[in-house]
């Protein structure tokens, strides 16, 4: 990274109007007045899933969501998942971002008509989709070449291995990933797999880019999202979206139900780059 | 005679404890505590403590060591003097970073809670809890005391809580996963450490308004511990990854140098007279001592295992 100057122009200075240090020192007065702990929130911000809602998908947005509401008391923002059919019901519902659950085919067809709003793919692992370069599709779950990759670099190191890539394992601990798993598993009962934790991360990585903007529009959001993105998946580097959508990230390689290695595979990948895993690169 | 060695009594157990000039280090997998002579640079005593040992601190008075005791869920206390463990008291679920104010009091974070309690350390109580961001980490306390700082991992905030009300006045989004904060001399500018977003952010604690930030030059750079030089013109960040300590304007932010030291370096702390920096070098199982003047390591101290917290009492 360069030696920036100080600067107040990056996008992760908090952008503070005037009305939102207004509602700020309203906030601090009721406080010091003893009045109820959070002021009401000002910024309300939907996320629209479309998906099955008993999945673990949906169980890994709900995380997410009340992960963004504990951020968002502080900052007068609050956050809803908004459970809908399909494009045109979330779009009615005024979502900021809409997290999908769904097949790979149906894609494309959903990120045209949310032309302008981030669409955030969960479960579709083909590497078609990216190659499209859909402008507003983005993928948290990693793609069928990354988890390849992150075999092959593996076998480099030791050869004869059957482990598998994960994007998470309930037994993650270093990064914070046990705390991650520990709030997962109480809240919603149940272990974070790969689908849990690419939606946990899209509904996180939304919120925490509304934190920064104090905005909510579907199209900043997006255009933030593609440029400024540096999120903590909790897997110990700062995420952020490649030029085809799909969300770098280090992968676990998990044999016999334990968590052997990481990739990028240190000393097989040069500098640990996390583009040494799949595709960077548009087909179309 | 008898008055004045009597008088003479009263007057330390009033006062303070004279400073033993002794080094106290947390090894988070040795499940020891390392103690360092600082006249001659040498381990002393290594004291069983128990289950990863973590944040350390010293009693306002010199009169305590505290050690939180991560494995045990309970802050072990330390006789500075005779080295031997004197006792604990519970510190909530997995203790790790915490600070002691000046009235004794001890602020720290409890991570799976998203709160922050004060304890009093002479009778164990928890005294009150404090409701704040995903994952509390580090603490620190203003030197007049009226402010604490509790930050907050998961939900990239340094919190700022008025003592006593015990109330979050601002809450500020800096980069991702702040580890540390530190106060200014005069306590209105605070420097804390985001370990993901690898930088350094300057804040005005009273407005809240963000003053500066700096990216450290090294990517691999997952930043810790922040120590204000007690000129207040510098600022010393243990980098982590970049097995180096960087040295900072703290006007500016502007990088001054950076320091090489032993594998992953977590922990700072500045002798009193700032001559001297320590740090714990979490990998290499040692603690390096920089003289804060050339800006080079002048020894290292082969501690027990994954050094983690540090302390001076002097």
């Amino acid at each position: 990274m360069p030696n920036s100057s100080v600067s107040a122009s990056s996008f992760v200075t908090p952008v503070i109007t005037t009305s939102h240090r207004a509602r700020l020192s309203l906030f601090v007065s009721l406080l010091l007045a003893g009045a109820p702990l959070w002021a009401a929130p000002t910024l309300a911000v939907r996320i629209a899933f479309i998906g099955p809602a008993d999945s673990d998908a949906h169980a890994g947005a709900r995380q997410g969501i009340s992960e963004a509401n504990a951020q968002g008391k502080f900052l007068g923002v609050s956050y809803e998942l908004v459970d809908s059919a399909d494009v045109a019901a979330a779009l009615g519902a005024h979502a900021s971002a809409i997290v999908v659950d769904g097949a790979a085919a149906a894609l494309p067809a959903f990120a045209t008509q949310a032309q302008g709003t981030p669409l955030l793919n969960v479960r579709a692992e083909d590497d078609s989709l990216r190659g499209q370069c859909v402008a507003n599709l983005l993928h948290t779950i990693p793609s069928q070449a990354m988890r390849a990759d992150a075999v092959k670099q593996w076998q480099k190191k030791q050869p004869g291995s059957h482990a598998e890539a994960r994007a998470w394992d309930a037994s993650a601990e270093q990064y914070a990933g046990s705390q991650l798993n520990k709030r997962y598993s109480d809240a919603t009962g149940r272990a974070m797999n790969d689908q849990a934790w690419a939606a946990w991360a899209a509904v996180k990585l939304v919120s925490d880019t509304v934190a920064r903007l104090h905005a909510a529009e579907p199209a900043t959001l997006l255009t933030t999202l593609r440029k400024d993105l540096a999120f903590d998946g909790q897997k110990g580097v700062d995420m952020s979206f490649r030029d085809n959508g799909q969300l770098r990230q280090p992968l676990l390689l998990v044999e016999g139900g334990k968590i052997v290695g990481e990739a990028p595979v240190r000393g097989v990948a040069p500098n640990g780059d996390l583009d040494s895993l799949g595709n960077t690169l548009c087909t179309q | 005679m008898r008055i004045l060695v009597l008088a003479l009594l009263l007057g330390l157990a009033l006062d303070s404890v004279a400073a033993t000039g002794r080094v106290f280090v947390t090894n988070e997998k040795g499940d020891s505590v390392s103690v360092i002579d600082s006249k001659t640079n040498q381990v002393i005593k290594t004291i069983a403590i128990g289950k990863r040992p973590r944040g350390i601190g010293l009693a306002p008075d010199g009169s305590a060591v505290y050690v939180a005791v991560s494995g045990l869920n309970h802050i072990a206390v330390i006789d500075p003097k005779t080295l031997e463990v004197k006792g604990d008291f519970p510190s909530g679920d997995d203790p790790e970073a915490f600070a002691v104010h000046k009235n004794g009091n001890i602020y720290i974070s409890n991570e799976n809670d998203a709160k922050a309690s004060v304890i009093d350390p002479h009778t164990g109580k928890l005294l009150t809890e404090i409701e704040v961001g995903i994952e509390p980490e580090g603490v620190a306390i203003s030197p007049d005391g009226t402010r604490a700082i509790v930050t907050s991992e998961s939900t990239n905030m340094l919190h700022i809580i008025a003592i006593p009300e015990h109330k979050v006045i601002n809450s500020i989004l800096v980069g991702a996963r702040p580890r540390s904060a530190t106060f200014s001399a005069d306590g209105k500018t605070a420097y804390a450490t985001s370990e993901i977003g690898g930088e350094v952010k300057k804040v005005d604690v009273e407005s809240g308004t963000i003053l500066g930030k700096m990216a450290l030059s090294d990517d691999q750079a997952k930043p810790k511990d922040i120590v204000v030089s007690r000129d207040g013109k510098r600022l010393f960040v243990a980098g982590g990854r970049a097995n180096r300590v960087f040295v900072l304007d703290s006007n500016t932010l502007d990088i001054i140098t950076s320091v090489p030291v032993g594998k992953r370096v977590w922990g700072l702390a500045q002798s009193r007279d700032g001559a001297h920096l320590y740090t714990t070098d979490g990998v290499d199982n040692q603690v390096s001592v920089i003289d804060t003047k050339s800006n080079t390591v002048v020894t290292k101290i082969a501690v027990g295992e994954a050094p983690w917290g540090i302390v001076i009492d002097d």
